[in-house]
């Protein structure tokens, strides 16, 4: 323990002799991997699983159940109201919701200036099926359309103050409705049940409408979707429901492969009677996407992403490259004292031990350096795309990498200049 | 203690080779004290410099107490440099940011002493030469003569038993050249081998034994022959 402390304050008076290129050495190494981090923070977020228990029985079915010819075209990713409401008639999933999403304007009372909010118009297995958690109240007693509403907690303490807000009323776009449950903080990360565009980056939304509501008031969709023939999609309540309007997503849970082979034989059975009836004249098309591959299925791996973390780890190399040069530096103009050291009698493995305390000290300034660059940049990444900002939180996982890195990075810095400095010739630098 | 038979020492750059030792044969035995001389660049540093283990040497042998050091590991040559050898430089090589006491406890520090073992070793090489007020001074804050006090009592601490000193009082005026060769006679008196380097005849004249080199070869009445010095 002695010798401990003795070899820091050895490594300490080395640092001090020459603070400033210490600095730099330790500025540029924590800028790399500063840099490098916060890229790889984003990326670490964007690939990871936010329900790795259930992310391979959550699925999307597709289907060509389109008024129109296509030989290979990939089934839209939207279904109409009456497809979905024939895929709802098997009861192979063990749960199954539609949803869409929609804006509004939300008040308390009539007197206030109304808050824009992002809607999702869904059913009650949403929650179940994405383990959304409920903080007060209960989700709805059945898929029926009903004035009741669920809300995210920051939306309740927005509006209200508080949380437990169970029964109040509030005004959605001034219809009268009553509020049944309130989310707990929830954000899935990245957001795949709506996960085509780039809507995965999206944050949860702050109020929830059951399906049938969402169609009898005419909320429009906000996201991607499609009409033929004749049918109006701002006719909702009607044209929606019996026409083709394609605009919802829609989920199944199907626990088990016996599950998801007989979901796979019902919707080709649907094709086959959509086709005997005329309502499918395309090949069959069907997909039936585990939620795991969705980001992958609809090709939402941006490129300029993946090509960012290259650049960042080009310019984490640099940096390496420019701190071991500075270091190397360093270990030549005192070299003099490891010559010493060793016509002293200092064996090579006491000077090493001497140079890994070196190391370590290095590795706690560059990770505090490094930390504190990561998070800048994190911050100034959230701030140009806000878009992204959920994307910026740390975990225990991330911050264990990051120190591992910074060491493997501190080490690669000081191995070289280190093995010169203990196997460099010893007389030279004593005579002067 | 020492013996050097037909050593050979060559420096070899991508230019030129300089036989910096030729055919060097010589014995040292314990407690003797010799003064090595010669001009600039004949070979005496080197000569320092592999009898200390800094240097390794291209032909011929050198036998300390009887064992070749041509088969000693890496880690060998350390602990014998560390337990038997006192190292004294022109430059007196102390670290400037450490302490006296600091500067006398490295070797100490190797050879991995206890603290209080350490502590009663320093005090007395303090002692001895003369400087036991100073120990938490800097070296920049002592004089020349004081800081080659300190790195004698930084070789002497361990208790070497051969004190290499390569021209201990080269940066000295007279007066403190003298303080320190008096130190050394003093440490020589107390059973130390020691070689040292000089330019000075004087110092020469007062070692008991004078060995002179030139171009890299022995020149002097007291040349090893081993055979009449057996028989003596
Ligand atoms: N590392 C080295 N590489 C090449 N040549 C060297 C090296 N060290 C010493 N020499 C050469 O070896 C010869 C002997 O050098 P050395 O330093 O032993 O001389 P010296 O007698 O100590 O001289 P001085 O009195 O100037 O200190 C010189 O010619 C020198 O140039
Ligand atoms: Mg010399």
């Amino acid at each position: 323990m002695e010798q401990l402390f003795y070899y820091l304050k050895v490594s300490w008076f080395s640092v001090k002799r020459a603070p400033l290129p210490y600095m730099l050495t330790v500025l540029i190494l924590s800028l790399g991997l500063g840099v490098f981090f916060s890229n790889a923070t984003f990326y670490y977020r964007m690939n990871s699983d936010p329900l790795p228990d259930k992310s391979d029985k959550l699925f999307f079915p597709m289907m060509m159940l389109v008024p129109y010819q296509c030989s290979d075209c990939k089934p839209p990713s939207v279904l109409s109201y009456s497809n979905v409401a024939k895929l709802a008639a098997s009861d192979i999933p063990s749960a199954k919701a539609a949803m869409y999403s929609a804006d509004g304007y939300l008040r308390q009372h009539a007197t206030q200036p109304p808050t824009p909010v992002n809607i999702r118009i869904t059913q009650r297995d949403f929650f179940t099926m994405f383990d959304v958690p409920l903080l007060h109240g209960s989700v709805w007693a059945d898929d029926q359309a009903r004035d009741e509403l669920l809300l995210s907690k920051a939306s309740a303490e927005k509006i209200f103050g508080r949380s437990d807000v169970t029964g109040q009323q509030l005004l959605l776009d001034d219809r009268l409705f009553t509020v049944i449950g309130v989310l707990d903080e929830w954000q899935m990360l990245p957001k795949l049940y709506d996960a085509f565009g780039r809507n995965y980056l999206n944050a949860a939304e702050d109020i929830y409408l059951p399906l049938e509501s969402g169609y009898d008031y005419n909320y429009l969709s906000n996201r991607n979707s499609s009409t033929f023939d004749d049918a109006d999609y701002r006719k909702l309540a009607t044209d929606g429901r019996t026409k083709a309007i394609h605009q919802l997503q829609y989920w199944v849970q199907l626990d088990t492969p016996a599950q998801q082979q007989a979901y796979r034989q019902f919707m080709a059975n649907l094709v086959a009677d959509e086709k005997a009836a005329g309502r499918h004249p395309s090949a069959e098309a069907n997909q039936l996407v585990m939620m795991r591959d969705i980001i992958r299925y609809f090709g939402g791996e941006s490129g300029d992403i993946k090509a960012f973390a290259i650049v960042t780890l080009l310019f984490l190399l640099v940096c390496i490259f420019n701190a071991s040069h500075l270091s190397l530096n360093r270990y030549l103009s005192n070299q003099y004292e490891f010559s010493l050291r060793r016509a002293l009698g200092a064996k090579r493995s006491q000077l090493q031990l001497q140079l890994l305390v070196d190391m370590s000290m290095m590795s706690a300034f560059t990770l505090g350096g490094a930390a504190v660059i990561a998070y800048g940049s994190i911050n100034l990444m959230n701030y140009l795309w806000p878009s992204n900002r959920l994307f910026a939180s740390w975990d225990l996982q991330l911050m264990l990498v990051l120190a591992a890195l910074t060491l493997i990075c501190s080490y690669l810095v000081t191995l070289y200049p280190s093995l010169r400095a203990s196997f460099g010739s010893l007389n030279k630098q004593l005579k002067e | 203690m020492i013996t050097l038979t037909n050593l050979s020492k060559i420096f070899r750059t991508e230019l030129i080779e300089t036989h910096a030792l030729r055919d060097i044969n010589l014995q040292v035995n314990e407690g003797e004290f010799a003064a090595l001389t010669g001009p600039s660049g004949s070979g005496k540093s080197t000569l320092l410099n592999i009898l200390g283990t800094l240097e390794n040497f291209d032909a011929g042998d050198y036998l300390l107490d009887g064992i070749s050091v041509k088969g000693l590991s890496d880690a060998a040559l350390s602990k014998l440099r560390n337990e038997k050898i006192g190292f004294i430089f022109q430059s007196f090589n102390l670290i400037k940011d450490f302490s006296i006491y600091d500067n006398i406890e490295l070797p100490l520090r190797y050879r991995g002493l206890k603290a209080s073992e350490r502590k009663q070793r320093i005090e007395h090489a303090l002692e001895l030469v003369g400087l036991h007020a100073r120990r938490d001074y800097l070296p920049g804050q002592l004089s020349g003569g004081q800081q080659q006090r300190v790195a004698i009592a930084r070789a002497i601490a361990g208790q070497p038993r051969i004190l290499l000193a390569d021209e201990p009082t080269g940066n000295l005026d007279s007066l403190m050249a003298r303080q320190v060769m008096e130190l050394l006679e003093q440490i020589n008196q107390q059973g130390c081998t020691i070689l040292m380097v000089t330019h000075d005849p004087d110092q020469a004249r007062r070692a008991g034994r004078h060995i002179q080199i030139i171009d890299g070869q022995l020149h002097d009445s007291t040349l090893y022959d081993p055979l009449t010095r057996q028989t003596a």
